[in-house]
């Protein structure tokens, strides 16, 4: 019960119902909004990943898919070089935790030294670039700019059972990652993004606990690489590139950074429209260039709605909050 | 012998190119705290617009020029209605400039394909002279002097005009520099488009060099300048021309010596510098 | 007559702190006035909301009748305020020539002239002309950022505590040059050496808590040894 405790009912109720709605949900839906979803599910934890960096401890990360197409291909590769059954799937599971621990262990040590949040933009940015292309140049075991092919554990074939495994897969997580927030680390983060001196003074080491953060983050994004992976039964180097990284930031920023949830609401926002755009390829070649859209989706909203989804609707229930208590006030009066 | 003087031409007239790059996005980031991550945009849009002038004319000067020009305008039109809206917001400036990188590059997919194109060098740049059984391609030799006129210039304005004092005084102390009636915001604008084009002309020299431009040379060109820019010291004029020379001519021996660590070497160099020197070779404290 | 700088009922913020809460302020053409008060009673914050480097919120700032609230920090200073800040505000990557000539609008003859007048005010930066300005002394780097506000013709400079973490020996130098200036220029002085006050202003405006609490003649606040103690806790 420990894990409701900040939970308020209403809050539970809600959640309740959606996860009802959701398991009702692809028994009614064609086989291609069930891919959606489960494609909305698991690059929701991805974006949280995301949000555990820049929204939790400040610091943009570009080189991000490299942990998530690194993901992608350790599955891809093991399943390919051993055998597609469940054990090779833990197997790739625990692999990608230790890979990406240690990458992000890595980058953090390079990163977190020049300091600043310029600096560790350009840095990470050049990082993940020589990932991407050490996986186009590797031709024998990535099969280069042709991108792997696998076969995934009969367990996962079905879409709709897969389904049901990616929407597991975004609660495991989102629970793991909450407690995470919660946790006394994760309140040292918090500390360090509202007011990094402070923190300093306050006698943290505020380097270790970012690069915690940072393999917290490359962890989750990791995982959700595998299963990304195997949802699509296929990896490339896209998956590593920088507009990877940008699928996660946009994702976060639409939905509203520094709120894990916003990340749910982004994923959900982004791939239906990217999916709505695609559709509309048969009406006009311009909406071929979804990356267009997605480009200007950007610009927008960090010019106007820098708060995102999940920070447009706090302000309007703060407004609603303190219009009622004023008003509570004048009757008062 | 030979494969020396070879080496260290290839290695120069790489760096002459990364330098253009890498120049243009320090001093943006000295004097306005801004990494501008469109810098392999101008770049590639530079490349696409030389060729295309350069198919239709024939002439590799109107080419060069009608890039620069077009891409000191797109650098104009970015800051004036992107950049200068976010001006001491970091994050925000990282993530709308990455916003208008992807839509331009797009942009260059839409119009001229997303396949590469194939372009000339000039005819009297293409061909080579031999030197002692030294073969020497003229138009590496022609980046090179192009790299080192550009630097002069930059050089003579940085320290003898007025322009060059205000972006140095800038640097330190934008509000001061305002409260001596200077209008410090048009100087944004100026050493943004200047920056701007000066990435334009690195990508219409670039094409020939190569033989053909595609949507993809502007981020690994952009990855290049900011490793330069990270290791020469955020905000170093200085620092970004010593660092394009030293990328260039490791790159080039890398590539001869070792081909299969051409991509690591820049990282490992980069994560080098950082380790013993976290403000770069020549650091200069960027704000923030 | 109309006075040249008039300030009334200003108020300002810097963040989510109110600074000023309702300052006013006259000077007269020709006049050295001084602004005095307390650490933090908000003479600073007049000087840079005047310069538009923080933001009004209510109340008229005018040069000449001309309004300046809103109007952006380069367009105030062109109006003919030259502005001294307490740190100085020394580009320390030039040399002494380039910082005055930086401030130069042109380079005419009267402007020309003005500039050797002012090194010849200051000797000590005619030496160190050709020197980069982050070499400088503390007094010198005080004399090389009133130089900048003297350079063109300006109709007032503001200055900010031109004393504040500088040898008495080298007050009293700069009190000489700031009264020999006073004979042409108009000037606005934030001070807490009295002392200095006293040598160069004729006016004087007592701010605390971010309101104007107080003026009158330095002569009778010389006298007055009363308001003295309560207003600056000197002597």
């Amino acid at each position: 019960m420990k894990l409701l405790k900040n939970i308020d009912k209403k809050t539970f109720i809600a959640i309740g119902v959606l996860l009802v709605v959701l398991s009702i949900v692809p028994h009614l839906a064609k086989l291609s909004t069930i891919t959606l979803m489960s494609r909305i599910f698991i690059l929701a934890v991805y974006a949280m990943s995301y949000d555990i960096l820049r929204g939790y401890t400040g610091f943009i990360n570009l080189g991000h898919a490299l942990f998530f197409g690194s993901g992608a291909y350790i599955g891809g590769i093991l399943f390919t070089k051993i055998d597609n059954t469940m054990g090779v799937f833990v197997l790739a599971v625990i692999i990608t935790v230790i890979y990406c621990s240690l990458a992000a262990y890595i980058m953090g040590k390079i990163v977190l030294r020049g300091g600043g949040v310029i600096a560790a933009a350009m840095i990470t940015l050049a990082l993940g670039e020589i990932a991407r292309n050490t996986a186009e140049r590797w031709r024998s075991v990535t099969m280069g700019a042709d991108g792997l092919p696998f076969k995934i554990p009969d367990i996962f074939r079905d879409r709709l059972g897969f389904y049901y495994y990616a929407l597991i897969f975004l609660i495991i997580m989102t629970i793991i990652l909450r407690q995470f927030i919660l946790s006394p680390t994760g309140r040292v983060l918090m500390a360090i993004r509202e007011n990094e001196q402070r923190a300093t003074f306050l006698g943290y080491n505020t380097s270790k606990y970012k690069l915690i953060g940072l393999q917290v983050a490359g962890i989750t994004s990791g995982l959700s690489g595998v299963m990304f992976g195997i949802l699509n039964r296929f990896a490339n180097t896209d998956l590593l590139s920088v507009q990877q990284t940008l699928n996660a930031l946009l994702i976060t920023l639409v939905g509203g950074t520094g709120t894990l949830y916003g990340a749910i609401v982004g994923s959900a926002f982004v791939n239906t429209v990217q999916n709505y755009l695609l559709d509309l390829r048969s009406v006009h070649p311009i909406f071929e260039r979804w990356l267009l859209f997605f480009g200007a989706m950007y610009v927008v909203v960090v010019l106007f709605m820098p708060e995102g989804f999940v920070g447009l609707w706090n302000k309007y229930l703060k407004d609603r909050r303190t219009k009622k208590n004023s008003r509570v006030f004048e009757k008062g009066l | 012998m030979d494969i020396f003087v070879t080496l260290l031409i290839n290695g120069l007239a790489e760096g002459a190119l990364i330098f253009l790059m890498a120049s243009g996005l320090s001093i943006i980031l000295g004097l306005m705290g801004v990494v501008n991550f469109t810098h392999g945009t101008l770049f590639l849009w530079g490349g696409y617009i030389f060729v295309w002038i350069f198919t239709f004319t024939n002439s590799f000067i109107l080419g060069v020029l009608g890039a620069i020009i077009i891409v000191f305008a797109l650098g104009a039109f970015f800051e004036k209605f992107f950049v200068s809206r976010v001006y001491g917001n970091v994050p925000a400036q990282i993530l709308i400039t990455l916003g208008l990188q992807v839509i331009f590059t797009d942009l260059v997919r839409l119009f001229w394909g997303a396949t590469p194109i194939t372009v000339a060098r000039p005819s009297y740049l293409a061909g080579t002279w031999t030197i002692g059984g030294v073969t020497i391609v003229q138009y590496r030799i022609f980046l090179i002097v192009v790299g080192l006129l550009i630097a002069l210039g930059i050089h003579k304005l940085l320290s003898k005009t007025k322009i060059g004092m205000v972006i140095r005084a800038g640097v330190q102390r934008p509000d001061m520099v305002q409260a001596l009636g200077i209008n410090i915001k048009l100087y944004f604008t100026l050493v943004f488009a200047a920056g701007a084009a000066l990435a334009g002309l690195g990508g219409a020299l670039y094409a020939p060099l190569v033989g053909s431009i595609s949507s993809t040379a502007g981020l690994h060109n952009q990855v290049l300048a900011f490793i330069v820019v990270v290791i020469g010291g955020m905000g170093s004029f200085i620092g970004s021309a010593a660092g394009s020379l030293f990328l260039g001519l490791m790159g080039a021996a890398v590539a001869w010596y070792a081909p299969s660590l051409a991509v690591v070497a820049n990282v490992t160099l980069m994560a080098l510098v950082l380790a013993f020197k976290p403000d770069g070779l020549f650091g200069l404290a960027v704000k923030k | 007559m109309n006075p040249l700088l008039k300030v009334e009922d200003l108020v300002s913020y810097i963040g989510l702190y109110t600074i000023l809460q309702g300052v006013s302020v006259e000077i007269n053409q020709g006049e050295a006035v001084a602004l005095l008060g307390r650490n933090g009673a908000g003479k600073t914050t007049l000087l840079k909301t005047i310069m538009g480097l923080v933001d009004t919120r209510s109340g008229l700032i005018k040069l000449d009748g001309e309004s300046l609230v809103g109007k952006p920090t380069y367009g105030i200073a062109k109006l003919g305020i030259g502005y001294v800040p307490e740190d100085y505000g020394v580009f320390d990557q030039l040399t002494v020539e380039e910082n005055i000539k930086i401030a130069m609008w042109k380079e005419d003859k009267p402007t020309l002239e003005k500039r050797d007048y002012v090194l010849d005010l200051f000797p000590d930066l005619k030496m160190a002309y050709k020197r980069l300005a982050k070499t400088l002394s503390g007094g010198q780097r005080q004399m090389l950022s009133i130089s900048r506000a003297l350079v063109n013709e300006n109709k007032i400079i503001l200055i900010d505590e031109p004393s504040k973490g500088l040898a008495p020996v080298i007050i009293e130098r700069l009190a000489q040059a700031l009264k020999e200036i006073s004979k042409t220029t108009t000037i606005l002085l934030v001070e807490q050496n009295f002392a200095l006050a006293c040598a160069v202003a004729e006016r004087y405006y007592m701010i605390d808590e971010g309101k104007t609490v107080d003026d009158g003649t330095i002569e009778e606040l010389k006298q007055n040894t009363e308001l003295q103690r309560k207003h600056l806790g000197v002597i």
